[in-house]
């Protein structure tokens, strides 16, 4: 749908006079733009969910609710390109290729994560499979709209597909490390291994593609044509050669970083966003060459050894190199405050505002081939908006409001402390839970790195398990 | 040799006041001039200046005479903070976490208070200069894992030895408090296994501690009668870990209990108060907001956080972890701050910004990773706020540094002018302009791009 | 003569033959048909004979109603004060089926590529090799009322074929009245190999699918011309998919929560398979999606524990606590920590009673449902109903979905579910009306075969006092 006729819609509505839950009238914010500069006691009104206009005084549809922003600052909603929340399960690490299994299976719309990102201002998330495997799963991006029980309602319809890639110290250590316990380690256990495992599984994706191919065209002729095997896990492989799959990569070191797009450029994969890529400075030209994207951390380092050799002025210099780089959380507890993270780009490197909030905007939309919805505040696109105390890349900023479509989902005001969609209806209450804090590795109690974490001393018992 | 220290020196007097020029840590005599000063102790001077000689501060204030010889650092538009001290880290002990050769923090067994954390600290693990380039100068150190996992330090961050690097003297016998309910809620997969009985675990670990207790005060007693006059008796029994308790029994070391429960923090206050424990800090903290009247009251300070956490329920409000410490300080509770950080210690000021912005208010929270701290551990004396007489630990900044945009601009540590140096600005600097050494071009891939 | 005949040529063509049928060990059968009068007598919900007759003979009932004909030979229960129901059906469980040990495994060479055994594949084993009517927990079904199961076999993933089985018979195939019935579904991932979690169950079922699709046409294509064909794959695992594939098999797909609900639904609509959702513990928050789906349903028997705390109040104070609760709490300071407790616990017993009322709002809802006690200890299930009971399902509903609802989603209504003339005698005869706590079960008929339960009453004290048949 082109802008003029979204305008024209908008204006229909407006005069009809009748207002939606997904209409929203912002007043004299500063508005941050993050594509067209920064704009000072700017209104924006959003109509059905869309934002339809940008300016000064803008007229008010009658019974629309307005929200006044005199001092506050209005930006689009944060994307997480790297996250965890809201799923069932995280890692299918049985095996280092699973790219049949898909993370849109296993949504859980209950997960309180997806309020607290949205009191961190967090309107959407790239939810991925784990690192345990060198091809995982497919990937799910989410809206965080936080009520519902349905896992189709936070589905981002309309997303591209993406999935989870992961090399170095993570698929090595869960499957060509295992320890004891008879169970056989399998390939990858080294760096030379998860090459092959990658190319191994292209080629026969590439095959398995051809094979298909040929099959069709000769059944249009053949009603005896048999149909090769079906593989779903090819087929993937499949959609990824054909290019309808973007593949995002957890990575580390600037050799296994230009492995890949080696491998990729072998087989002519264009799409590809590396995650977390702590050494992807050491290659940012031939990153920016390859029109290959960055999603990293803000300043994790050193808990493993491919990152030991790391710096927190990675976002800086890959930007400062041309390429499109975001920050991530990879927590759900960094995932609240990413505003935080974009800033520390400030001391890490010097990037100026906008800079800074463009990777946690319009950057991570572009990596997850969104941009056209969100990731910015222009006419056009969605409601996601987020309202702050404060700038939000001061330390000291507090987010007040945060709206997807158009709805709003977190107001600090007037939330209730317990958000939870679901409860124990027998459990303890009243104890201390636990935290993840911001040196929590495991991110978000679900993602585990070992093998025996994944599977436990458990995997010597029977199979029933009810 | 004196002649040649000598010429050192005047040579070193003709070289440009460039901080980076010169990547050795020196002592000297220096004056900051010009600059904003936050003493924390005493409010803030405008225009003001700082002399440091040797280790101390010698002057403070708007018109100080400045020492002949002295460096002069320009601080128009700058402002002079204490360095920060964080009170709970593992700084120095881990290098790479998931390397078990390279973690010292957890040594075998359950009962190890006699394991000194200062002897493990690396003066040259690669995160110590990552961290001081934030402006943090000291930090606690402390081993963890079991019930009495060993003896923290206090560092300062700059130094060739341990012996160099330690703060004041300062250590604290650790106390990881028995936790009741095991880990509640929280589940870490760990496969399936037999159903753990928490409530008979927690009598189990508490008839363990007050049985090592119980142990340690005889240890003593035997151990004094002995001192006092060990004709005729026959040698005590040597056990180092009541070695190590011995000197909290006596209220001359501070216990460290590691406590986050709202339940464990009231056990702990009960246990610390029938042990006539005076001495003592409480560390973590996470629930300390439910029972701050009761920790205001029993009058124990709390090393809190680290602020950047997510809430310990799941029923508590979103904000909880950034607001704990806030609402502990505002029923009477002395706090400071930790960041409970290994490798990302430079974090605390932003934990600092998050609990200020979040109802602890910037001045409380300076003091949190100033005085505060250097109070709680008995060594404001030389620590903690920009006063004549005391360390030269303080920072230049060029904005608040608690604030992401703010830049470190010079570091002192003892009185040594630490370079601002780091891994990370080193890789910066080679890496922002990879290739601009290079005469021929770069191939990139891909070709056909 | 020929009247002789006749019994001798029914006799002999019944499996329930006099010979066999012997409910004490060494006492022979003298008749096979019961007469229970004066009782009242629930056809079916709705349709009550308030005092009447009814009659069956082998194992079929002859008649039933307000005066009925009394055969000669019919052994006589005086039903007065009884109630006589259909009898329960299970529409989904493990009754009969041991559970195996926990014996520890081999461990696995290739966790990506392990046997189907070994990943809980195995939709091609027949529960009938594992049923054995001796197994206690026949017995403790049969005396809540239940005379037919669905039964299935305990595993993983795809645990196997189930069947539709009395509870009585001497062995396995005497029990079955309808074997092969259905595919076993359910979230439940191998240890420690491929598939491990939900995602790759999910892939791993539609894999399975596809691929079996694809097998069946090459069966179909290489049956009726093989020339030039290689002969196609075949496993056993494939093949146990092809009536899936035709439609002839429903997949029974057993879930513990919500989600499992939406990720059944979706493999259903993806692959166009015929499905019953059982279990739906967390049935309340899928009710619209049900609904809108119009899939046939099983709801659990089970309910969470009541919380600890709870357990020491009494029931006045509970409901007073569960009023109390408000969704607006602010617990500022440490001064707030009281009132947020007690908040809590009301909105844990707000949140308990939405599974005792989840029956209730899917009857008012108006999806009609069975009952399945698959993953219920057996000793809480007659708990468990009174509670839905309490909770506002009528006792219609319930009975419904005991009897006429589980038939229908089994395909036995010809023969069972309610109490009419040429049904299966499956009865039950209570000291009253069902789901009152008062309310014991003094006979359950199977097929016709008498079960008699030594009841005892709460006042009793000594039971050994007590005459039979009262």
């Amino acid at each position: 749908m082109n802008r003029f006729t979204l305008i024209c819609a908008a204006l229909v509505f407006l005069l009809a006079g009748s207002v939606s839950a997904q209409d929203v009238l912002f007043r004299n914010a500063t508005v941050l733009t993050i594509t067209d500069g920064d704009l000072e006691n700017t209104d924006v009104l959003v109509s059905g969910g869309i934002i339809t206009e940008i300016g000064s005084n803008i007229r008010a549809p009658r019974g629309i609710t307005e929200v006044d922003a005199t001092g506050k600052y209005l930006m689009p909603g944060i994307i997480d390109a790297h996250s965890h929340i809201a799923l069932t399960s995280v890692n299918e690490g049985s095996s280092p290729v699973t790219a049949e299994v898909s993370m849109e299976d296993v949504v859980n719309p209950y997960h309180l994560g997806i309020y607290r990102a949205l009191a961190g201002g967090v309107t959407t998330s790239h939810t991925m499979h784990g690192s345990a495997n060198v091809i995982g799963g497919q990937n799910e991006t989410i809206k965080h709209r936080f009520g519902t029980k349905d896992p189709d309602d936070v589905r981002f319809e309309g997303a591209p597909r993406t999935i989870k890639f992961a090399l170095g110290e993570n698929p090595t250590r869960v499957h060509g490390n295992r320890g004891s316990g008879g169970t056989g380690a399998i390939v990858p256990a080294t760096r030379m291994g998860v090459e092959q495992v990658l190319r191994g599984s292209f080629e026969n994706g590439k095959r398995y593609m051809e094979a298909w191919d040929a099959y069709t065209a000769e059944a249009a002729t053949n009603p005896r044509a048999v149909p090769p095997a079906y593989n779903n896990r090819l087929e993937v492989m499949a959609d990824i050669l054909r290019g309808d799959v973007l593949v995002h990569c957890h990575s580390y070191r600037a050799d296994e970083i230009l492995m890949l797009t080696r491998v990729f450029n072998d087989y002519e994969v264009r799409k590809i966003t590396f995650q977390h890529a702590n050494e992807a400075f050491k290659v940012a030209p031939e990153l920016a060459a390859y029109g290959a994207y960055a999603s990293v951390f803000a300043d994790w380092w050193s808990y493993k050894f491919e990152v030991y050799y790391s710096t927190s002025y990675n976002a800086a210099i890959l930007m400062r190199n041309g390429v499109v780089t975001s920050i991530n959380s990879d927590s759900g507890e960094l995932n609240r405050h990413l505003y935080h993270e974009a800033a520390k780009s400030q001391r890490y490197g010097g990037l100026n505002d906008a800079e800074a909030l463009s990777m946690i905007t319009i950057n991570p939309a572009i990596q997850l081939g969104i941009q056209d919805r969100v990731g910015s505040i222009e006419i056009g696109k969605d409601g996601d908006l987020t309202l702050f105390d404060g700038h939000p890349l001061s330390v000291y900023a507090i987010p007040a409001m945060t709206f997807v479509d158009g709805i709003k989902y977190f107001d600090r005001f007037e939330d209730a402390d317990d958000m939870r969609l679901q409860i124990s209806p027998s459990a303890e209450i009243g104890t201390f839970e636990g935290q993840i804090t911001g040196r929590d590795h495991i991110h978000d109690e679900t993602e585990v790195l070992d093998f025996f974490e994944l599977f436990g001393e458990d995997i010597l018992t029977t199979i029933d398990s009810q | 040799m004196t002649v040649f220290y000598s010429l050192v020196l005047a040579f070193m007097m003709l070289i440009p006041q460039s901080q980076q020029q010169d990547q050795k840590a020196r002592q000297g005599t220096y004056a900051i001039t010009n600059a904003r000063i936050e003493t924390v102790s005493d409010g803030t001077i405008e225009n003001g200046t700082v002399v440091i000689e040797g280790d101390r501060i010698i002057a403070v204030g708007i018109n100080v005479a400045i020492p002949e010889g002295a460096q002069l650092i320009d601080g128009s538009g700058m402002h002079v903070y204490p360095g920060m001290i964080d009170s709970g880290t593992s700084l120095g002990l881990v290098e790479v976490g998931s390397v078990a050769e390279t973690n010292d923090t957890n040594e075998v067994g359950e009962v190890t208070p006699h394991m000194d954390a200062l002897t493990a600290v690396n003066p040259n693990a690669v995160a110590i200069p990552v961290t001081r380039v934030s402006g943090i100068t000291t930090v606690i150190t402390e081993p963890g894992g079991g019930l009495l996992p060993g003896t923290a330090a206090a560092i300062n961050l700059f130094g060739y030895t341990a012996e160099q690097m330690h703060a004041g003297d300062v250590r604290m016998l650790v106390l990881q408090f028995p936790r009741k309910g095991g880990f509640g809620n929280f589940r870490r997969f760990r496969g399936g296994g037999a159903a753990r009985d928490p409530e008979a675990e927690y009598k189990k670990a508490m008839d363990k501690l007050n049985e090592i207790w119980d142990r340690a005060s005889l240890y003593q007693k035997i151990a004094a009668a002995y001192a006092a006059d060990p004709s005729g008796k026959t040698m005590p029994v040597y056990a180092p870990e009541m070695d190590a308790i011995t000197p909290v029994l006596t209220g001359d070391r501070k216990l460290m209990v590691k406590v986050d429960g709202e339940k464990d923090i009231l056990a702990a206050i009960n246990w610390v108060q029938e042990r006539k424990l005076t001495n003592v800090v409480f560390s973590g903290v996470s629930e300390g907001w439910r029972v701050a009247d009761k920790l205001a009251e029993a009058g124990i300070a709390c090393l809190v956080g680290p602020m950047l956490a997510t809430p310990t329920r799941g029923s508590d409000r979103y904000d909880r972890a950034y607001a704990n410490i806030g609402l502990m300080a505002d029923a009477g509770v002395t706090v400071a701050i930790r960041s409970g950080e290994t490798e990302n210690v430079r974090n605390l000021a932003f934990n600092a910004g998050f609990a200020a912005a979040y109802g602890m208010g910037k001045e409380a929270a300076l003091k949190a990773v100033t005085l505060g701290p250097a109070q709680i551990f008995g060594i404001d004396a030389d620590y903690g706020s920009i006063e004549v007489g005391k360390k030269a630990n303080l920072f230049l900044s060029d904005g608040d540094p608690f604030e992401t945009s703010t830049n470190i601009l010079a570091l002192f540590i003892d009185g040594f002018n630490v370079p601002i140096e780091s891994r990370h600005l080193d890789l910066y600097q080679e890496f922002l302009n990879r290739d601009e050494g290079r005469l021929q071009p770069v191939e990139v891939l891909p070709a056909d791009h | 003569m020929l009247f002789f005949g006749a019994i001798l040529l029914i006799t002999g063509l019944c499996p329930t033959s006099v010979h066999a049928q012997k409910d004490s060990a060494d006492i022979p059968t003298v008749s096979t048909t019961y007469a229970i009068e004066g009782a009242r007598i629930v056809q079916a919900p709705g349709r009550v004979i308030d005092s009447g007759t009814i009659v069956f003979r082998d194992g079929v009932i002859e008649s039933v109603g307000r005066r009925a004909t009394v055969p000669y030979d019919a052994i006589i229960i005086d039903g007065s004060g009884m109630t006589v129901y259909a009898g329960f059906i299970d529409a989904l469980s493990r009754v009969g089926v041991a559970a195996p040990e926990r014996t520890p495994m081999a461990p696995v060479a290739d966790t990506s590529n392990p046997t189907y055994e070994r990943a809980g594949i195995t939709p091609e084993k027949q529960v009938r090799t594992l049923l054995n009517p001796s197994d206690k927990s026949v017995d403790a079904h049969r005396k809540l009322g239940f005379t037919t199961v669905h039964t299935v076999p305990h595993g993983n993933m795809l645990p196997g074929s189930g069947a539709v089985a009395l509870l009585h018979g001497k062995n396995a195939d005497a029990m079955i009245i309808r074997n092969d019935v259905s595919m076993a579904f359910q979230f439940s991932g191998a240890r420690g190999v491929y598939p491990g979690t939900p995602m790759g169950i999910m892939a791993k079922f539609r894999q399975l699918h596809k691929e079996s699709s694809r097998r069946l046409r090459l069966e179909q294509m290489y049956a009726s011309d093989p020339a030039g064909m290689a002969r196609p794959p075949a496993d056993i695992v494939h093949t146990a998919f092809f009536p899936v594939i035709a439609d002839e098999k429903p997949v029974f797909a057993h879930t513990t929560n919500a989600l499992e609900v939406y990720r059944a639904l979706t493999l259903k609509t993806e692959l166009g398979l015929t499905m019953v959702l059982t279990g739906l513990s967390e049935g309340f928050d899928t009710i619209d999606k049900i609904k809108t789906s119009g899939n046939p349903v099983a709801l659990t028997m089970g309910l969470p524990d009541k919380p600890k705390w709870a357990a020491e109040i009494k029931s006045d104070s509970l409901d007073q606590i569960l009023a109390s609760y408000t969704d607006e709490t602010r617990t500022a300071t440490f001064r707030d920590v009281e009132a947020e407790k007690r908040n809590l616990e009301a909105k844990q017993l707000v949140t308990r009673q939405k599974y005792v009322e989840m029956p209730k709002m899917y009857a008012e809802a108006g999806i009609p449902f069975a009952f399945t006690s698959y993953g219920v200890d057996s000793k809480d299930l007659s708990t468990n109903l009174k509670s839905f009971v309490e909770g506002g399902l009528s006792s219609d509903a319930a009975l419904a979905a005991l009897t006429v609802n589980a038939a229908n989603i089994l395909g036995l209504s010809a023969s069972m579910g309610t109490l009419d003339a040429g049904k299966m005698a499956n009865v039950i005869v209570t000291s009253g009306a069902l789901f009152e706590d008062d309310t014991t079960i003094k006979y359950v008929f199977v097929d016709g075969h008498k079960f008699e339960y030594d009841t005892k009453t709460k006042k009793d004290d000594a039971p050994s006092s007590r005459r039979r048949g009262q």
